[in-house]
């Protein structure tokens, strides 16, 4: 990768405000949080995160849903008109549904907790797919097809028949720099850090916050974590 | 009629070791695949598969260019008529073992007739079934990958394990049962064993001890090939403890539906012979199959609906109500009610062409039945809110690339893939139908290869 520029690099490295890289942990196990009362919905993350990672079109590693029934449309609750998102990517859990069925070991854990796709281990059996509570896996159904005729991005693009998802853009923490999604994020709210320091951003902000995880139910223990809206947003707030 | 010659050269593959004699004229055995010998309709029968094989060759040579998008299997319906069919195919191949395994292991002599049909129909169902996984994944060119790094905690590479396995024990079953028969005829393919007293009791005490494997194996083989599906908690309609039980059932179901209807067609082409209670045993067994089918899948849709809410109801209430309600309520009626009245009545029981049908409207049911599981199980997105899954090809302009659930059906490449490779097993069964002796020996019994001695090699021209 190194013989690539990335535009990204000419911005600001990442700073305290979307939480910290410590690239001299030990043992780090990446977590994100993502805070509902912040969202707003533009779809920064997902259009960032599609030229970071040279996503071919129709596919979206990350994408904002809409809370309720239909898109960027309220919902209503105690006869109000509400309003939230749910910006969902691959949830990196620490036990994923997806890595155990693999037959090939094409996508697995790594020790810092981000789960990882080998597109050249993968055979493109779409297991891990089925696997997924969260939909958030994409397949190269066909030769994929790109708005460019060039690669864009940091990463190497993936073959036909193989599968893709979040990275959690592992190639830029090693660099000690921040995901994509959150330092593009306008509104803030995207924070990245460490979970084993319970001193880190995101440590905090899930204990004091109150931060869930997606269908908890399902025992996937994801590493992103969402904060609930504290105060309801209708449309006159 | 160059056409023919090449059906009847094809053909010989379905066998091995198809080679002239040292006299220079074609072993006896494989005579039967010569043209002048086969009757028309197994003529054309021929033909019309090695047709059928050659356009689902070109369909997959087609999909491999293009890569899969030319199914209509997208990200929010990863699975379809593919995966299916293979599950499908591994409960056809139910009938075989359990019937040779059972049979021979709780003395249903009874069934001594058609064992060797049974085996048959075993090891063609099991090579489809793991043939269909080829067209179904991405890149197939990486299959060795599957045995290069296996990871053992998927149920696919269970599943792969035991379907070799099954496969293996399926082949030298069929190989033990007509070996005798073959050596009798001088076949190649007896591998030089011999036909003495001693020769015969060793068969006896090997299939004995195959018995003891091939009936685990088989009700391993259902059960695992339901966790794939059954373990994935990600999919309510699946998760439950019931589909292997679920699938077992479905798996006698179908395979002793298929079965039914291979003895009695081979029976008319003078390959079989037995009589008419034979089948109506068949088809009061084949009741109690779909009898427990049926309570299966009540108690599961039962336990899944109760609690009114959740994960596990919606798909239910989706099954019962939703756009595929109507395959539901197909495999309900016509695949479970209709056959079970159809088989309990003694009076149609006794009659061979009410049995046919009953048998027809289980091996149909059956599939339907299967194809609800995999479509309820997957073509709705499992964070419901929109604009839910992005779809995985590009759109035209102006439409948009997601979808919170997709009609599913399958493309005409999938059709054609699978029309090739359903020939290709009709082939396979057919060659070894004309040139294994399927009738269970005993002295007497004529053996396979002279095929002169059946009724039916007297119908031929």
């Amino acid at each position: 990768m190194a013989d690539k520029v990335s535009p990204i690099e000419a911005l600001p490295p990442a700073s305290r405000e979307y939480g910290e890289i410590d690239r001299t942990s030990k043992k780090p196990r990446w977590a994100m949080v993502v805070d509902q009362e912040r969202c707003i919905g533009c779809w920064s993350c997902c259009v960032i995160c599609k030229s970071e990672n040279d996503v071919p079109l129709g596919m979206w590693w990350n994408r904002i849903d809409t809370v309720g029934e239909a898109l960027d449309t309220p919902y209503s609750e105690d006869g109000e008109l509400r309003m939230h998102w749910l910006p969902l990517a691959c949830q990196h859990c620490e036990n994923p549904a997806c890595t155990k069925v693999c037959p090939v070991s094409a996508t697995y854990p790594r020790e810092d907790g981000a789960v990882m796709q080998d597109p050249e281990r993968c055979i493109g059996c779409r297991y891990c797919m089925v696997a997924c509570p969260y939909g958030v896996r994409v397949f190269n159904w066909g030769t994929p097809e790109r708005p460019t005729d060039f690669d864009t991005g940091m990463v190497e693009p993936r073959p036909v028949g193989t599968m893709e998802k979040c990275s959690f853009c592992v190639h830029r923490l090693a660099d000690g720099q921040v995901p994509s999604c959150i330092w593009s994020c306008p509104a803030q709210a995207r924070i990245f850090g460490d979970l084993n320091d319970p001193e880190s951003a995101v440590s905090r902000l899930i204990r004091e916050r109150a931060g869930y995880q997606l269908l908890e139910e399902r025992g996937t223990d994801p590493h992103v974590f969402y904060l609930p809206p504290r105060r309801k947003r209708g449309l006159w707030t | 009629m160059s056409a023919v010659t090449d059906t009847g050269q094809a053909a010989a593959p379905g066998g091995t070791g198809a080679r002239r004699t040292a006299g220079g004229g074609v072993s006896p055995g494989w005579s039967v695949f010569h043209p002048r010998n086969m009757s028309p309709a197994l003529r054309v029968w021929l033909a019309v598969l090695l047709a059928g094989l050659l356009v689902g060759l070109g369909a997959w040579v087609y999909q491999l260019t293009q890569g899969l998008a030319v199914t209509n299997m997208r990200n929010s319906m990863m699975w379809g008529l593919y995966i299916t069919l293979f599950m499908y195919f591994v409960g056809l191949s139910a009938g075989g073992l359990i019937v040779a395994s059972g049979g021979r292991l709780f003395g249903a002599v009874r069934y001594k007739p058609i064992v060797r049909l049974a085996v048959l129909e075993a090891t063609v169902a099991v090579m489809l079934a793991a043939l269909l996984l080829l067209p179904d994944i991405g890149r197939p060119d990486r299959v060795w990958h599957l045995f290069r790094y296996p990871h053992l905690t998927s149920p696919l590479i269970w599943d792969i394990a035991i379907v070799t396995v099954y496969f293996l024990i399926s082949v030298t079953y069929v190989w033990l049962y007509t070996r005798a028969d073959l050596a009798r005829a001088g076949s190649r393919l007896a591998f030089g064993t011999g036909t003495s007293a001693a020769d015969l009791a060793r068969d006896e005490r090997l299939k004995t001890a195959l018995a003891w494997i091939g009936l685990p194996a088989a009700i391993l083989l259902h059960s695992i090939t339901a966790w794939i599906f059954g373990l994935q908690i990600a999919r309510g309609f699946w998760y439950s403890a019931v589909m292997a039980p679920l699938f077992i059932s479905s798996a006698l179901v179908s395979g002793m539906g298929l079965m039914i209807l291979l003895a009695l067609v081979l029976r008319r082409g003078g390959r079989l012979s037995f009589g008419n209670d034979l089948v109506s045993s068949m088809g009061s067994l084949l009741g109690v199959f779909i009898a427990v089918e049926g309570f299966l899948v009540f108690s599961e849709m039962l336990t899944a609906a109760y609690p009114g809410a959740g994960f596990e109801a919606e798909p239910v209430e989706r099954l019962l109500t939703g756009p595929y309600a109507g395959f539901f309520w197909f495999e309900v009626v016509a695949g479970l009610a209709v056959p079970l009245v159809l088989l309990a009545v003694r009076r149609l029981r006794m009659d061979m062409r009410w049995v046919a049908i009953a048998a027809v409207l289980a091996v149909v049911g059956i599939f339907v039945h299967r194809l609800n599981i995999v479509l309820n199980g997957l073509s709705y997105a499992t964070v419901s809110y929109p604009p839910g899954v992005s779809i995985g090809t590009a759109q035209p302009a102006g439409e948009t690339s997601f979808a919170l659930s997709l009609f599913y059906y399958p493309s005409v490449i999938e059709w054609l893939v699978v029309l090739g490779l359903l020939s290709l097993g009709a082939l396979v069964f057919t060659a070894a139908a004309l040139y294994l002796p399927l009738r269970e020996g005993g002295p007497g019994a004529a053996p396979g290869p002279a095929l002169q001695a059946d009724p039916g090699g007297a119908a031929m021209e």
